[in-house]
């Protein structure tokens, strides 16, 4: 067997595992699935696509960094679009989602979650069409690193940028007051209220973090592959997945599972075909239903 | 004597129209221990959560030092001064004990709230022995410590709770009280709701007798439990004399 | 005239057939409050299994049984029940998330299956040849489009019928009570999740029976047919008509089929064909922002009325 598919599925894994920790995050704040978190990854790819376009327009062409395929106005970009894509999950919980959680029905907001995803999908396509879009059209070299596998230079510090932000993210849940706090908000909203947490202050730190971290996998995915409207959406099964199989809340968990599945997916590949890969997602989330519902680090709910 | 908080016909319930509290007047003065008795349903711990801005109030006003506190939302309760120890599920099983303590809405970031911490751990020892570990592995008795404690690090001028004893074993429960009289001497006024009528009449000072959403009976709290009427009727327990 | 005759005959076939999915999706969510974002994908596994059993035999392909059509709608009722139940079987006994994440799954699956089990489906092909009721009638076109909206309705009525009928028998009350007050389910205990699994089920068996007849109406059916957009558009009818009731589930249909299709020949007619596509986004947006504020403005739907919350 080709070695190969470690390094994909670490890649993959590593996105899916960053989209995850917005996905277990609102599900243990917010107490929904939020199905428009694959356009929030979407729009992030294209926000940051848009803005890149703009500086360049107001600074010309910029060289790459050494052997990458991009520059600093890219990573400018993704910058002010985390901090976009995050100001826009903001709005569009005032919008819908706080709105119809006050009234105390968890799955209608899942349900205005599915409407949003369908508008938002298609207002990229409204706007952008549905070509795919590129952030650069320079084709890497992969370099082998042994074993047989190689890697292009992008793919190595996309991976290692992934593993800095979720450290980050980690000692942020860990250490940090608002992260301490959002973890009290999400093992007992009553008492948080009680012990003088403020709850809109968690619910915006909630969508900022999981908007931005959506945006940054987006980003990440349209510079390895490709930028889509539908790239979120491909995404979505596979972030489910690996926010059950972590265990929901759990952030180490998250992106675990996010790997585990990533793995699994590219030996999908080299055993079954890629036309089965999105089927791989679903037989875990079957598996982990079926045999541990809470997952690897879950607990059980009250 | 002032009074530090009052309470004045005060009408709360969960639904419109359906008012567990009924027009209840209380009040706690400075460093006094209050305990607020009553038959089963009768709206006592709704009366406290009403207070603390958890049950939606329908009328009437709570003033905490002459500041009217009634509409203020419950977690800015705390910074008003005013912290409250719910019955059950009062912490948060998955932080650690000093995480517990540290998500105290109000406490100032890290360097400046070692003071306050420490404190804690010295009235607490056994949580300090158990500081790094998760809150829900403490015992029943020590979990009520952990959630005093977190109730007191904010520095209230009055503490709320709801039925301490309840499902500690009696050792737990002489022990919570001692330590409860001991806070007040710190300047606190505490109020306590019991069914634990006994224990509570004697640390506290005055009491009530909450008769359908109302204050029916007002006394000192040693008169209260030599009352012979008023322990079978509302006490719920038969004196033994 | 006799074209739009004709043309109302055929507006009205496929949009009470999309109202049998409709009902098939009130039964599980209106009344029971089960959440399907899958019903594309249980709809193809109806539509799947009929067109494969009763098509004639083709040399490229697994099926083509050339079974009666009646027996292949029956069958894509049995196989789209059986899957729906299986999947209220791993979930819910969970919260009501993992049933939403799980039959969006079962979607992306069945997307997988229709286009990658060449053998099976045909692949991006699709299937062709379906049989189609009335075929006898096919020369001329205005008897042969009353011919099958005469079919349609018979079924829908029945589907209707049947339906009412459950929903009124101690069965629909022990599901409507499930859905209302939570003690109940509590105190039915492991039984409360048997009767969710059973009313999944059929709800899922109707959604199969609506994709069978679509298919046979059609003649042809293809992956295409049965895209996420497909489920949203479910969803928006049974919002607009009101979930909880049969009634309003097809008046919703109607009416948002009736939207949709007319901005779809609005666009094509006045829009330039390379706008197309994306005046067809624009349409999707459209219906995403409108069921958002149905559920924000007016949650019961505007033709439910009876029911409170």
């Amino acid at each position: 067997m080709n070695l190969q598919f470690l390094a994909d599925g670490l890649i993959t894994g590593s996105l899916i595992g960053l989209g995850a920790i917005g996905v277990t995050l609102t599900y243990s704040i917010l107490r929904f699935s939020n199905f428009a978190h694959g356009d929030l990854m979407a729009w992030g790819a294209y926000a940051a696509l848009t803005l890149l376009g703009l500086i360049s327009a107001l600074v010309g062409s910029v060289a790459p960094i050494g052997v990458l395929s991009f520059g600093w106005p890219l990573i400018l970009a993704a910058g002010l679009s985390m901090a976009l894509v995050g100001g826009m999950a903001l709005v569009l919980d005032w919008l819908l989602f706080a709105r119809l959680r006050a009234k105390g029905q968890a799955i209608i907001v899942v349900m205005a979650s599915f409407g949003a995803s369908m508008a938002l999908r298609s207002l990229l396509e409204f706007i952008f069409t549905s070509k795919p879009a590129y952030f650069s059209r320079a084709i890497q070299m992969a370099m082998p690193v042994g074993l047989g596998i190689r890697v292009t230079p992008d793919q190595i510090v996309l991976l290692l940028v992934t593993l800095a932000l979720v450290v980050a993210m980690h000692l942020f849940m860990e250490r940090s007051q608002t992260g301490r706090e959002m973890r009290a908000y999400s093992q007992n909203p009553a008492l948080a209220r009680v012990v003088g947490i403020d709850v809109a202050r968690i619910v915006r730190a909630t969508w900022m973090i999981g908007g931005g971290l959506a945006c940054a996998a987006g980003v990440m995915v349209g510079i390895l592959v490709q930028i889509r409207p539908l790239m979120g959406l491909d995404m979505l099964l596979p972030m489910f997945a690996a926010a059950i199989l972590g265990g929901i809340g759990s952030i180490p968990g998250a992106v675990l599972a996010g790997l585990i599945i990533g793995l699994s997916e590219s030996a999908a590949v080299q055993l079954v075909g890629a036309e089965w890969r999105a089927g791989v997602a679903f037989a875990i989330l079957m598996g982990v239903l079926l045999i541990r519902p809470t997952g690897l680090f879950g607990v059980a709910e009250r | 004597m002032t009074a530090i908080l009052q309470v004045r016909d005060l009408v709360a319930g969960y639904e419109p129209g359906l008012d567990i509290v009924r027009g209840c007047s209380i009040r706690a003065d400075t460093q006094e221990i209050v305990v607020i008795l009553g038959p089963n349903g009768a709206g006592k711990s709704s009366l406290i959560k009403a207070i603390a801005g958890l049950v939606p109030v329908t009328g009437g006003q709570v003033l905490l030092d002459g500041q009217d506190i009634t509409a203020t939302p419950a977690h800015l309760m705390v910074r008003r001064g005013l912290a409250f120890v719910p019955q059950t599920d009062n912490i948060f099983p998955l932080l650690t004990v000093e995480e517990n303590l540290r998500v105290a809405g109000g406490l100032p970031p890290r360097p400046e709230s070692a003071p306050r911490i420490d404190p804690m751990f010295a009235l607490f020892p056994d949580l300090a022995r158990q500081r790094r570990l998760p809150a829900g592995s403490l015992s029943g008795g020590q979990r009520q410590m952990l959630a005093v404690a977190r109730a007191l690090i904010v520095h209230p001028r009055v503490l709320m709770l709801d039925e301490p004893s309840a499902g500690l074993s009696p050792k737990f429960v002489e022990m919570v009280f001692a330590r409860l009289a001991e806070i007040r001497r710190s300047g606190l006024t505490i109020v306590l709701v019991e069914q634990n009528a006994k224990a509570a009449l004697s640390i506290g000072d005055r009491a009530y007798v909450l008769v359908e959403g109302r204050a029916a009976h007002e006394g000192p709290a040693r008169s209260l439990w030599d009352d012979p009427v008023i322990a079978e009727l509302y006490l719920g327990q038969r004196r033994a004399s | 005239m006799i074209d739009l005759l004709g043309y109302g005959a055929f507006f009205l076939s496929t949009a009470l057939i999309l109202g049998i999915i409709t009902l098939g999706l009130n039964l599980q969510w209106g009344l029971t409050g089960l959440f399907n974002v899958g019903i594309a994908g249980f709809v193809a596994i109806g539509a799947y299994t009929s067109a494969i059993l009763t098509t004639p035999e083709t040399a490229d392909r697994i099926g083509g049984f050339g079974w009666p059509m009646l027996a292949g709608w029956a069958a894509a009722m049995a196989v789209t029940g059986l899957a729906a139940a299986l999947t209220g079987f791993a979930t819910l006994r969970l919260k009501a998330d993992y049933l939403a994440i799980t039959t969006f799954g079962v979607a992306v699956v069945m997307q997988l299956v229709a286009l990658n089990a060449q053998s099976l489906t045909g692949g991006p092909f699709g299937v062709a040849f379906i049989p189609r009721p009335m075929a006898g009638l096919a020369d001329t076109p205005v008897a042969f489009n009353f011919a099958n909206l005469a079919v349609v309705i018979a079924v829908t009525l029945a589907v209707y019928l049947a339906l009412e009928h459950l929903s009124r028998s101690p069965w629909g009350r022990v599901l409507r009570a499930l859905r209302e007050d939570e003690r109940a389910a509590i105190s039915l205990g492991k039984s409360a999740r048997s009767y969710r699994i059973q009313a999944f089920a059929v709800g899922g068996a109707v959604m199969g029976l609506g994709g069978a007849v679509q298919a046979h109406f059609i003649g042809f059916i293809a992956p295409n047919n049965y895209l996420p957009t497909l489920t949203f558009q479910i969803w928006a009818m049974l919002m607009v008509g009101g979930s909880g009731s049969n009634r309003g589930a097809l008046l919703g249909t109607v009416v948002v089929w009736a939207i949709w299709v007319g901005a779809g020949a609005f666009s094509s007619a006045m829009v330039p064909t390379d706008w197309q596509a994306r005046t067809a986004s624009l349409q999707i947006v459209a219906i995403g922002v409108m069921l958002c504020l149905i559920l924000l403005l007016r949650p019961a739907g505007f033709f439910g009325g009876r029911r409170k919350r």
